[in-house]
């Protein structure tokens, strides 16, 4: 099963969306998507607009691979060990206010934690090539660190006044 | 932010987010009318935040963006409540025009990616990232 998300973001995704619809009428493998805002609604696939935090977990666990812009979503599919196909939204098709998901998905490409599709006709080839090995999760640790390091600074100065 | 919850552990902690069927799940919340560009909204949120922060009374506040962070960090600066503001993930090269207009105001200021500290000023630290 290919599970297609497109988040929270307010603006929709129909260009992604409209051609995974095409996939899936041509493919034997199931296709759900989450549509989120975009006005378009699927033909050959099962979809929905939003669902919780859960559910996304849900279906990207369940999911051979997911597809998905290059935002936090990334996050939810890795967590569960699936692979993910990132499509960044442009700024030339009124998908996003600028163009830093192009940006991001290569940074993630370049540290090969996804398969970056930049043109959506080349999005078929991609999902039949998606490599399965599992991707290593690595959880940066630093980051969490340096919050708890703040936290406890903030507090100790409190203690002191 | 759930990414990062591990790092609140110990400390009494509540959000105030934008109210969609994911938000609705999270267990000590406030949530607000998604802001985007619209300044009426704004207008909206700062109200409802001021009344979150003097009934709250945080003595720190984090936020991973968007617009919401706005009406709490200006607030907080005059409440003197800490702020810690951690700039998107998905910005590698571009800030957000919210990490821009928090900045001034941030105690701590983070961003997930090196290449991004040209684009803001010395405050600006890189500390890692969620993934």
């Amino acid at each position: 099963m290919i599970f297609v998300t497109v988040g929270m973001h307010t603006k929709g995704f129909d260009r992604l969306l409209k051609k995974m619809d095409e996939i899936a009428a041509a493919s034997d493998e199931e296709v759900v998507m989450q549509i989120g805002h975009t006005s378009f609604r699927p033909q050959n696939a099962k979809w929905f607009d939003f669902t919780t935090e859960s559910g996304i977990k849900e279906w990207c666990k369940k999911a051979r691979v997911v597809v998905t812009q290059p935002a936090m979503s990334v996050l939810d599919a890795q967590e569960q060990g699936t692979p993910v196909v990132v499509v960044p939204r442009l700024k030339q098709y009124d998908e996003v206010i600028d163009d830093h998901q192009l940006d991001f998905a290569r940074e993630l490409e370049k540290q090969g934690k996804v398969i970056a599709v930049y043109d959506v006709d080349k999005l078929e080839e991609a999902l039949k090539q998606v490599d399965l090995k599992p991707l290593e999760l690595v959880k940066d640790k630093r980051l969490v660190n340096a919050l708890k390091k703040y936290i406890a600074q903030f507090e100790g100065a409190r203690r002191l006044k | 932010m759930l990414a990062l919850k591990e790092a609140f552990e110990g400390h009494e902690t509540f959000f105030i987010t934008y109210d969609s069927i994911r938000t609705r799940q999270l267990e000590r919340k406030y949530l607000l009318r998604n802001i985007g560009t619209n300044p009426l909204v704004m207008a909206q949120a700062f109200m409802s935040t001021v009344i979150i922060l003097l009934r709250e009374k945080p003595k720190l506040i984090v936020s991973t963006g968007s617009e919401i962070a706005i009406p709490a960090f200006y607030l907080a600066k005059l409440l003197g409540i800490k702020t810690i503001f951690i700039e998107s993930w998905t910005r590698v090269d571009r800030p957000t025009g919210t990490g821009k207009i928090v900045y001034p105001v941030s105690d701590v200021f983070l961003v997930q990616w090196e290449r991004l500290l040209s684009k803001y000023g010395k405050k600006a630290r890189y500390e890692g990232a969620i993934l």
